[in-house]
């Protein structure tokens, strides 16, 4: 399959901090590609270059082009990196990713209108229209934001920890939204904590302030690469099964709803 | 009703509330944002800032929004190469920038023959002394901040939610955060002159913020920010007319005694939909 996004030599951070040193890997088009790896390892600075919200600090990474057309790229953020005091509804948020490419000053048109009421049907928070972000559980925050995401026009779909702290409802209703992404060819990049959600990728790729591996979920999850990314102290080998021993890695069945406020 | 319009048979009066509802705008609408961003100690520094931008206009005969605007360009690049150079939070910048622009504006006005009179002027204003050219100049203040929010309101409205998300929807967050310092420092400085720099900050913070405990939406907020503004400089100027009050100080009380009472009810009606008592302050 022909890579969505390659990567040369790629070096990323922020100033004088190196997040990702010298890198060079591909990112398969029309995929579910999940990042995993422990904090601080490079995943969101990874995503974050993916998008064009930073520039490498050597090296490259290019997002390529489908049939002579540039790949058009939506990003759904961490739920916890958003201002929740700001007066805005659900609906004002989810029309926000229809704003791309339109300036300052472009109205939104019924197309537009169209594509926000169908996103929000799609996640299910049409009765949430006209609530704010703060009257909000944690499961439905996300489906506002992934619905913010899909509304934007897009070919590749980036995802920042898109399950990370749900109950299974919710995680269960954010995986369906990406298989059925993946199904209708959308190449879709996710972060993750979670080792069970890497393996049923069809690529990943293992970081640790580098590119440890990148492949196949079987090929780059080997008990030598990941005690190498996470230590051999956090490791945990039962037989065939690997276990991380974090706390942000215990599996989504496990883990309470999280209410932010 | 005549009680209160009997205040305004005056012509400085009338001219004091036309000036302080002009400036109530202003600061209305552009402090529905820097309330929404948590900007409120940007706010206050930028604010008192000025002050030595206005004393060096008053010593050397230039106008004062010239000096004042001069004074903010001053203290915005100081704050960004504290922030810049430095690990500290942004807070620790404005802080040093606070204080240093506040204590040159007293040391600048100290030299002046008329230093009390000269400081009081600065920072309580003179909203009982305004002339026309004054009442031009907040007209334009007013009518330049409310169009330039309206034409940049969904950059702002983005911003406001996220920045990365306002970069990745081509709505460039460093432009509107800098637009937005502009806005913020136009109506700041061009209501110094009705109602004191000291006092500016009464109608920044208390119309927006009460509003935003009444509305949900960031246009209803900036329309009642800008209602309750309004109000505020008539009740105000009503009650320093009776009871004999400065003006300007007067006129600052109000909107912050509004927040409360507001809050009271917005508590009080929280309340009694949950169906409890109101919940014990000692015990939170």
């Amino acid at each position: 399959m022909k890579p969505a996004v390659i990567a040369t030599n790629v070096e990323l951070g922020y100033g004088r901090n190196v997040a990702l040193t010298a890198s060079s890997f591909e990112i398969p088009a029309g995929a579910i590609s999940a990042l995993i790896g422990p904090n601080g390892s490079g995943k969101s600075t990874l995503l974050n270059a993916i998008a064009g919200l930073i520039e490498p600090l050597a090296g490259s990474i290019e997002v390529q082009p489908v049939g002579g057309m540039t790949r058009r790229v939506a990003y759904v953020l961490q739920t916890t990196t958003v201002n929740d005091a700001l007066p805005v509804t659900v609906a004002e948020v989810v029309a926000m990713g229809r704003y791309a490419g339109k300036g300052p000053w472009r109205r939104l048109n019924s197309t537009d209108r169209t594509t926000v009421a169908a996103v929000m049907d799609r996640m299910a928070i049409t009765d949430l229209a006209k609530q704010h972000l703060t009257e909000l559980s944690g499961g439905q925050r996300q489906r506002v934001f992934i619905a913010q995401g899909l509304a934007q026009d897009h070919d590749i779909l980036l995802l920042d920890e898109p399950i990370s702290g749900l109950d299974l409802p919710a995680a269960q209703a954010i995986d369906d939204v990406i298989h059925d992404e993946h199904s209708r060819g959308c190449t879709v990049i996710m972060t993750t904590h979670d080792l069970a959600e890497a393996r049923v990728a069809d690529h990943v790729i293992l970081l640790s302030g580098r590119v440890i591996a990148s492949g196949a979920p079987a090929d780059v999850l080997t008990a030598s690469n990941l005690s190498e990314a996470y230590g051999a102290s956090l490791l945990h080998v039962d037989g065939d099964d690997v276990f991380i021993d974090d706390p942000h890695h215990h599996p989504a069945t496990t883990r309470h709803e999280h209410r932010e406020r | 009703m005549q009680l209160f319009l009997e205040p305004f048979e005056l012509a400085f009066q009338q001219r004091a509330l036309l000036g302080g509802a002009l400036a109530a705008v202003a600061l209305a609408v552009i402090g529905t944002w820097v309330i929404i961003r948590g900007m409120t100690f940007l706010g206050d520094a930028l604010v008192h800032g000025v002050i030595p931008g206005i004393a060096l206009a008053v010593l050397f005969d230039f106008h004062v929004l010239i000096g004042a605007a001069l004074a903010a360009v001053v203290m915005i690049g100081g704050i960004n190469l504290v922030h810049r150079q430095t690990s500290f939070s942004e807070d620790t910048g404005i802080g040093l920038l606070f204080v240093g622009m506040l204590a040159l504006g007293v040391i600048l006005i100290s030299r002046t023959p008329s230093f009390t009179g000269s400081l009081t002027t600065i920072l309580f204003g003179d909203a009982l002394g305004l002339t026309t050219a004054d009442l031009i100049t907040a007209g334009v203040v007013a009518g330049l901040v409310v169009v330039g929010s309206a034409l940049l309101y969904r950059p702002f409205l983005v911003l406001a939610f996220n920045e990365q998300k306002a970069d990745l929807l081509g709505l460039r967050p460093t432009a509107a955060h800098t637009a937005l310092l502009v806005l913020i420092t136009l109506a700041i400085v061009g209501s110094s002159q009705t109602i004191g720099t000291l006092l500016v900050f009464g109608l920044l913070v208390g119309p927006s913020a009460t509003a935003a405990l009444l509305v949900r939406r960031v246009p209803a907020m900036m329309v009642t920010s800008a209602l309750i503004g309004v109000a505020s400089v008539a009740i105000g100027l009503v009650v320093s007319f009776y009871a004999d009050t400065s003006g300007s100080a007067t006129i600052a009380i109000t909107p912050v005694v509004i927040f409360f009472v507001v809050l009271t009810g917005t508590s009080l009606r929280k309340s009694a939909q949950a169906g409890v008592r109101p919940a014990d302050p000692g015990r939170t």
